[in-house]
């Protein structure tokens, strides 16, 4: 029985490719996901940040976010791709925890319920009804 | 001769410690995700070392999730193993 699990992974691509190149790159995993029998849910570019550190004598990366859905037995070609590809330095595969998703589920129904508004402030009747005018000594 | 003890110092009547609550219990937390290196960013000192527990206040359970956040983002090079502080 093949389970369908929730995974997460997070990646590095080269920042020195043109914007074409690094969707063929993006392209490729996605690819890879979807002929293993997966589905990609989310895919989000962070775009260009700093490295902490030099990988591969660079100092910048492009980052990627990709949340998908596979059975199991697609982790092993998926990690072989990412190891292929020269393109990308580093990648982190993940499967996305019951914490994490309560978080999410949690996260979601916040935003989705309208924020409770501030009650307003009744308007309040003035201190003082005479002005200072008629303030005895 | 009978000996008689110095009464201890009560510690609690005179220092009481101050009760430091985890920031992540307080927000009720359940998962620290590794992707939010500003937040995580404030756990780590300037040399890039993770801060103990006792010093930020965080609780165990946290402290655990805290520390695996860190450690990926610094995988994903987010977050630096080794940074130079000025000394």
């Amino acid at each position: 029985m093949e389970h369908t699990r929730l995974y997460e992974t997070t990646f590095i691509v080269n920042a020195s490719l043109d914007d074409s190149q690094t969707d063929a790159v993006i392209g490729r995993v996605q690819d890879v996901i979807v002929k293993n029998g997966g589905a990609v849910n989310a895919l989000t570019k962070w775009g260009r940040k700093r490295l902490a550190y030099p990988i591969n004598k660079k100092t910048n990366g492009f980052y990627v976010n990709v949340e998908f859905t596979a059975p199991g037995p697609l982790l092993a070609p998926l990690e072989r791709a990412f190891q292929l590809d020269e393109m990308i330095l580093r990648f982190l595969i993940l499967q996305v925890d019951k914490k994490a998703l309560a978080a999410r589920a949690k996260a979601q129904a916040a935003a989705a319920a309208p924020p409770p508004e501030a009650p307003p402030v009744p308007a309040r009747e003035p201190l003082f009804k005479e002005g200072p005018a008629d303030m005895k000594p | 001769m009978i000996t008689t003890r110095k009464p201890r110092r009560d510690k609690d009547s005179q220092m009481p410690r101050k009760k430091r609550t985890c920031r992540f219990c307080d927000a009720k937390e359940i998962y620290i995700d590794y992707k939010d290196d500003k937040r995580l960013s404030r756990f780590v000192t300037e040399q890039g070392k993770i801060i103990p527990k006792r010093i930020t206040g965080t609780c165990a359970k946290h402290q655990r999730q805290l520390v695996k956040a860190i450690k990926r983002a610094r995988h994903l090079a987010m977050l630096p193993f080794v940074s130079d502080a000025i000394r």
